[in-house]
């Protein structure tokens, strides 16, 4: 393309441009009119008093939504409860995932049976995935994890019905859906890895823990920060296996902030009240992803 | 007598064992659920609800017909399904495929900030998109329309086909485009006749993952649709609203909603894990 002259080389150039604008143009304007735009009406929602069950009343609030949130204990009982939800379920992922990989990289038999029944859980809908859980493994007595509790000499627990296993469960079903893809990544990087200074650990008198710590954690350490990120994005989106497990209940047990605002805006009716809570979310979304971001670059 | 030999050997064994034990059971915890739940769907009411759980049975196809026959919910349900998922891939694919080539391809100004758009796109809060779609859909009689479901099921399912694509076109030889321009091909006869043809498996796997994501989601569904456009996830709840729980029908409308991602997964598993863990292993 060198001996091109300039003129039509820069013709050529525009030509690529134009091309590339008209090929990403369609997805770009789509993506602005259900992200963006909705976004932005969200924010305005939220000063508004927008009440479904009593409209007449219905109008500018200006900060009034947000005064209130400040005072509403279910609110910040909502963000505790994400907090929780969020930190246990991720820790636990990239733990058990981390301790999966470690046990089964480098090959082993039956590979094949391994990754299909680990790739189901992640692709099945999480409303089947809460209602199964919620009927035939937690329930009393006939539910298959109380039967074994009770088998191994535990007894019967309120799986759903009491606060805390209520919370206990959807932290449970969260991990066991989600584990899947950490224990997928960790192992694609630790196969990835090259073999030659973890035989040159082997040969020192290093144990397997300081082997873990000090030769093979360094060198996954970027598929770990990525696995926190991107299962941190997700736990905060959670909703469809929680309700269909609990409702956000007993009572508000498991009302994370989805739950509370999904709750307010379509049980209540109230949607100014809703966008505002939305809006937070939103918020807290883009900060944690912003630390994340910053913690990425800083490494 | 114990050899230094034997000792080791011993020991191999051993933890031989042990990785056998863990493979079984990590196996189990995570197959095993989705095996009950199959099984159930095939249980007489009589053996659903027995102390111990019954392993053995003879099945029936019972709760199948119920769950199909006795109300049209479901059967309508699953129609709808298809054809909003049906819809949401097939438009998914028309859009990010030419936008993935492009991003992965081509040069242009704004480039890596679009780029990063249709990536950050999809961190938006769900819950935080549908309170302001469900106001307009309502304030515009679009409530219970299906074209009010497969666009919002597009805001997910775009943004990751886009960069799905981008990975797989970044794979291909650039020698692709510069034979083509040599010989006079236009950008998007290139793009249709040299390089589509070659990048069909990584559309198939985007193609995969865009019908699994509108086919299982809820949250939209349960919002925006109503009792003609209702699709399946939504419609299962049927059978667990009241106090007396339906295990048969439930199970065998789960099995329904499952079948088709647990088949797909059965062939393209290698495929689908590779997609999947993609980006976490690239970035």
């Amino acid at each position: 393309m060198d001996n091109m002259a300039p003129s039509k080389k820069a013709g050529f150039q525009k030509e690529r441009e134009r091309f590339g604008y008209a090929m990403v143009s369609p997805s770009m304007v789509f993506l602005i009119a259900v992200t963006t735009l909705p976004l932005v009406s969200l924010l305005a929602m939220s000063f508004f008093r927008i009440d479904l069950t009593s409209p007449m009343d219905n109008g500018w609030a200006g900060v009034e939504n947000y005064t209130e949130i400040i005072k509403d204990h279910r609110f910040w009982h909502s963000m505790r409860l994400t907090a929780v939800y969020t930190t246990v379920t991720v820790v636990l992922q990239v733990m058990i995932g981390l301790a999966l990989a470690m046990a089964f990289f480098r090959g082993f038999r039956g590979q094949g049976a391994m990754r299909v029944s680990v790739l189901l859980p992640m692709i099945l809908a999480p409303v089947v995935v809460g209602l199964s859980w919620r009927t035939l493994i937690l329930t009393p007595e006939y539910g298959i994890l109380d039967y074994l509790s009770i088998l191994m000499g535990f007894g019967s627990k309120p799986w759903l019905v009491h606060p805390s296993w209520a919370l206990v469960s959807v932290i449970l079903i969260h991990t066991w859906q989600w584990t899947p893809f950490a224990f997928l990544v960790f192992l694609a990087s630790l196969n990835a890895m090259p073999l030659e200074p973890l035989e040159a650990a082997l040969l020192d008198t290093r144990n397997s823990w300081q082997r873990f710590r000090f030769v093979i954690l360094p060198m996954i350490r970027p598929a770990v920060y990525i696995v926190i990120i991107i299962r941190t994005m997700v736990a905060l989106r959670a909703f469809a296996a929680i309700f269909s497990a609990t409702g956000g209940g007993p009572g508000t047990a498991t009302e994370i902030l989805n739950l509370y605002a999904y709750r307010v805006s379509f049980n209540s009716l109230n949607l100014g009240y809703g966008a505002a809570l939305g809006t937070l979310l939103l918020l807290l979304t883009v900060g944690i992803s912003m630390v994340f971001f910053r913690m990425r670059k800083a490494n | 007598m114990s050899t230094p030999g034997s000792t080791i050997a011993a020991g191999k064994r051993a933890a031989a064992v042990v990785k056998t034990a863990l493979f079984l059971t990590t196996i189990l915890i995570w197959a095993f659920p989705v095996i009950w739940v199959i099984m159930t769907s095939f249980k007489a009411r009589t053996d659903i609800f027995t102390l111990p759980p019954k392993i053995f049975f003879s099945p029936t196809v019972e709760h199948y017909v119920e769950a199909f026959l006795r109300s049209s919910d479901i059967t309508r349900g699953i129609g709808n399904s298809l054809l909003v998922a049906g819809l949401t891939t097939l438009l998914t694919l028309l859009i990010a495929v030419p936008a993935g080539y492009a991003f992965a391809r081509v040069t242009f100004r704004f480039r890596n900030q679009m780029s990063f758009f249709a990536l950050i796109s999809q961190m938006a809060p769900p819950i935080g998109l549908i309170i302001p779609y469900f106001f307009i859909l309502s304030r515009t009689n679009m409530l219970n329309t299906y074209t009010g479901l497969i666009a919002i099921h597009m805001s997910l399912t775009v943004p990751f086909s886009i960069w799905l694509m981008i990975t797989y076109f970044q794979d291909l030889p650039t020698s692709l485009e510069e034979s083509a321009a040599i010989d006079g091909a236009s950008p998007f006869t290139t793009f249709f006749r040299v390089v589509l043809p070659t990048v069909w498996g990584g559309v198939g796997v985007t193609a995969i993952f865009a019908f699994i994501e509108s086919w299982n989601e809820f949250l939209y569904a349960v919002v925006l649709t109503g009792s003609r456009t209702k699709t399946v996830p939504v419609a299962i709840f049927s059978f667990l609203t009241t106090e007396e729980s339906l295990w048969g029908p439930f199970t065998a409308t789960g099995v329904s909603i499952m079948a088709p991602v647990i088949l797909v997964a059965l062939f393209a598993q290698r495929q689908m894990i590779k997609g999947m863990t993609l980006g976490a292993t690239k970035g």
